[in-house]
């Protein structure tokens, strides 16, 4: 890393991409997010850990308003994105949605061809005038989504033929194809090999000069390697936010740090 | 640790290769239930091997027709004389005798019959030729063959159903008719041909079986099918998207979906009685019509196609909904776009089975005045096809069987032949469909 980036770095962490203020979750009666205060920032590595079942995928996608899609699902409280309150009446959420990517946990390319899960999302936000315009775009994503040299000669075969850890880099092109601001990465190297993963990992960080990335892990270690920011959610409480190295070496609250030392999850 | 391995040291060794008594049970048991399942599949072939013989053995004659075939040649004069006459067809008639005894001398023919035995045989064959001959004058003067069917009751001598010893002697026929036919059988002057009159035919009247035929209520069912196919196949397809990705799920919707399994469950007469009270006494749509009975048999596919359709919507991963809504696609993008292509194999394959099942529908059919109309007339043109009475495959079929005479009761068995062979086709088109849109992914 060299000194101008390191500049660019201290700059921009005070730029505030997402804000939540007093954000509850419920499903149903249960109460799954309770009071979460965070500010994630813009081009920077965010990263939600915490034990199973915490609530760390029901805030991410919360982020992005794909609780909606959950009925019993109610959410109370402010998410800002860029000031803008994102439940706001007026937001339609595919505006948003195509704004603030996702990756899912599981690698779900749509039984397509690879080029077509990678242009699906160009196609439909009118991004692309042309059929030339659409090859570079789908090439470019291919490319940032470490994948293209393993699918170059098949872009017409289906995404589903790929292996796991290729559909889930192909998803990842696929979110990145659409140009968001914003990219929330659900544990995306769970069903990956370590190779695939530290692809991924060195995506993530590239990624990092354009976007805001918020990743949710349970590996300790990726955590530490690729966030620049860290949330631990305990029992739906964000229990600590701070910079990824502090969180890991010097947490504050005693819950993280028999969570970071394996004692509780 | 320590005890898991104590424990296991104490244990009796087993050997793989001798059976102990609890594998040798579940072994049996498989053995027993595999037993099972090929006595309830071979149950199963044996009853439909025997319905399929018993349905061909007893359709198939129905396709083939008996026919008193005589090369005649009239004269101009024969024609003038005839027309000439009160009575035209009796003058044909005899015209035809004379040529037929003509022919039947060039073979040899030893039996005594007389002009009422060929009556008996084949008919009053005098209008038939007139016919022939007011419409095709110029064929006047040159030897023409006339293929006439011969009656129905020769027709099932012939196809073996009763012996000359079990005639009794009536005025439609008699023990010694029978000699002339075997006569002229053996002569080649009868002859069996296939009866394409039975595949593109109207019906006839209750004493004619052997003009008999299906065509006309196979437009009537295909008319039936267009109204149900058009109506319920968009309708029954909306409505499961609404219901299974768009509608809340709360206490109405799920009256909604009590309801529309109950109504699968609903007999189709009661379709068929609401279809009487609405469609004609309400809105005074015409009786007996193929559009009546389409909006019928809309109303009991509807309830299939619903069900199917939410099945194969139901069976789509919702990652895949995920998938599309995370990159920005709005909800409506996200089913036309992944979801309805995914579940239109399912959505085709219950339509298919939801029109078939309507295709065979009788019932309801009855009560809107379709199951004893006779088809005897083709629609004039494609609204006609809607609008003007006609029968119904499995109506014509129902109305054949309840017609006193027997030759009806073979051409019933051979409708269903035909309805079991259009069954057929939308099964394997069915099929067909499901593999091409299966292998596109
Ligand atoms: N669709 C849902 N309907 C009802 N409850 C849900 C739903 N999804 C999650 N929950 C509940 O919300 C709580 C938080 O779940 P969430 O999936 O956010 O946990 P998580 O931190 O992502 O766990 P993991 O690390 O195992 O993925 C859990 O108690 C879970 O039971
Ligand atoms: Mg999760």
């Amino acid at each position: 890393m060299n000194d101008m980036r390191l500049i660019d770095r201290a700059v921009d962490m005070k730029d505030i991409k997402i804000a939540a203020r007093d954000v509850q979750v419920y499903y149903g009666d249960n109460h799954a997010i309770k009071d979460v205060n965070v500010d994630i920032a813009d081009k920077t590595v965010t990263a939600f850990i915490g034990p199973s079942g915490c609530g760390k995928s029901t805030f991410l996608r919360s982020l992005n308003r794909m609780n909606d899609t959950i009925d019993i699902c109610r959410v109370e409280g402010n998410i800002l994105l860029d000031g803008e309150d994102i439940y706001d009446k007026q937001v339609d959420p595919v505006q948003l949605r195509a704004k603030v990517g996702m990756v899912f946990q599981k690698p779900n390319p749509f039984p397509k061809s690879i080029y077509d899960n990678v242009a699906y999302g160009p196609r439909i936000h009118g991004l692309a005038k042309n059929k030339a315009d659409l090859d570079e775009i789908v090439e470019k994503a291919l490319r940032r989504g470490a994948i293209w040299d393993e699918v170059k000669d098949r872009l017409d075969k289906p995404g589903t033929g790929l292996s796991g850890g290729q559909q889930q880099r192909l998803c990842i092109a696929r979110a990145v194809a659409t140009e968001p601001e914003v990219l929330l990465m659900d544990e995306p190297c769970s069903a990956l090999d370590p190779i695939a993963t530290a692809q991924v990992e060195e995506l993530i960080d590239e990624l990092r000069e354009n976007y805001s990335v918020v990743i949710v892990t349970h590996s300790m270690q990726q955590a530490a390697r690729v966030s620049q920011k860290t949330a631990f959610f305990h029992l739906g409480n964000l229990v600590e936010y701070g910079e990824t190295g502090q969180i890991f070496t010097n947490p504050v609250d005693p819950r993280t740090e028999s969570y970071i030392t394996g004692r509780i999850g | 640790m320590t005890d898991a391995t104590n424990s296991g040291a104490q244990a009796p060794k087993t050997s793989l290769i001798a059976h102990d008594a609890r594998t040798k049970k579940r072994n049996s048991a498989e053995k027993r239930f595999r037993a099972y399942g090929v006595t309830a599949i071979g149950i199963g072939l044996f009853f439909l091997t025997v319905l399929f013989y018993s349905i061909l053995k007893s359709g198939l004659p129905a396709f083939t027709t008996t026919v008193l075939s005589v090369e005649f040649t009239m004269t101009q004069e024969q024609y003038d004389e005839a027309e000439g006459t009160m009575l035209k067809t009796a003058k044909y008639q005899g015209f035809f005798n004379d040529g037929l005894a003509a022919q039947l001398a060039e073979t040899g023919v030893e039996v005594e019959y007389d002009a009422k035995t060929i009556e008996r045989i084949a008919g009053k064959t005098g209008n038939l030729i007139r016919a022939h001959y007011q419409e095709n004058p110029n064929t006047i003067g040159s030897p023409v063959t006339f293929d006439l069917p011969t009656s129905s009751r020769v027709n099932r001598y012939i196809n073996g159903e009763f012996t000359k010893d079990e005639v009794e002697d009536s005025r439609f026929l008699e023990a010694a008719d029978l000699d002339l036919v075997d006569v002229m059988l053996a002569s080649g002057t009868i002859r069996t041909v296939f009866d394409w009159n039975f595949i593109t035919g109207k019906d006839s009247g209750v004493d004619n079986p052997g003009g008999a035929g299906i065509g006309a209520s196979v437009i009537g069912s295909f008319f039936m099918m267009l109204v149900v196919l058009v109506l319920s196949l968009p309708i029954g397809v909306a409505a499961s998207i609404y219901l299974e990705e768009f509608a809340p799920k709360n206490r109405w919707t799920d009256l909604i979906e009590v309801n529309i399994s109950n109504l699968a469950a609903v007999p189709s007469i009661v379709f068929g009685i609401l279809g009487l009270a609405v469609f004609i006494q309400f809105m005074h749509l015409p009786q007996s019509a193929p559009l009546v009975g389409g909006l019928v048999l809309t109303l009991m596919t509807l309830p299939t196609i619903i069900i199917s359709t939410r099945a194969s919507l139901k069976a789509v991963p919702p990652s895949i909904r995920d998938a599309a809504l995370g990159i920005g696609a709005s909800k409506m993008q996200a089913v036309f776009h992944h979801v309805l292509p995914l579940a239109m194999p399912g959505i085709l394959t219950g339509t298919i089975i939801g029109l078939a099942q309507a295709l065979g529908e009788t019932a309801p059919l009855l009560l809107i005045g379709m199951v004893g109309f006779v088809a005897r007339e083709y629609p004039e043109g494609f609204i006609q096809g809607f609008v003007e009475p006609n029968s119904a495959m499995p109506a014509q079929i129902y109305t054949w069987a309840s017609r006193a005479d027997a030759g009806f009761y073979e051409k019933a068995w051979g409708g269903i032949i035909v309805l079991l062979a259009f069954l057929l086709t939308m099964n394997i088109i069915a099929i067909i469909l499901r593999r091409r849109f299966e292998r596109r992914w």
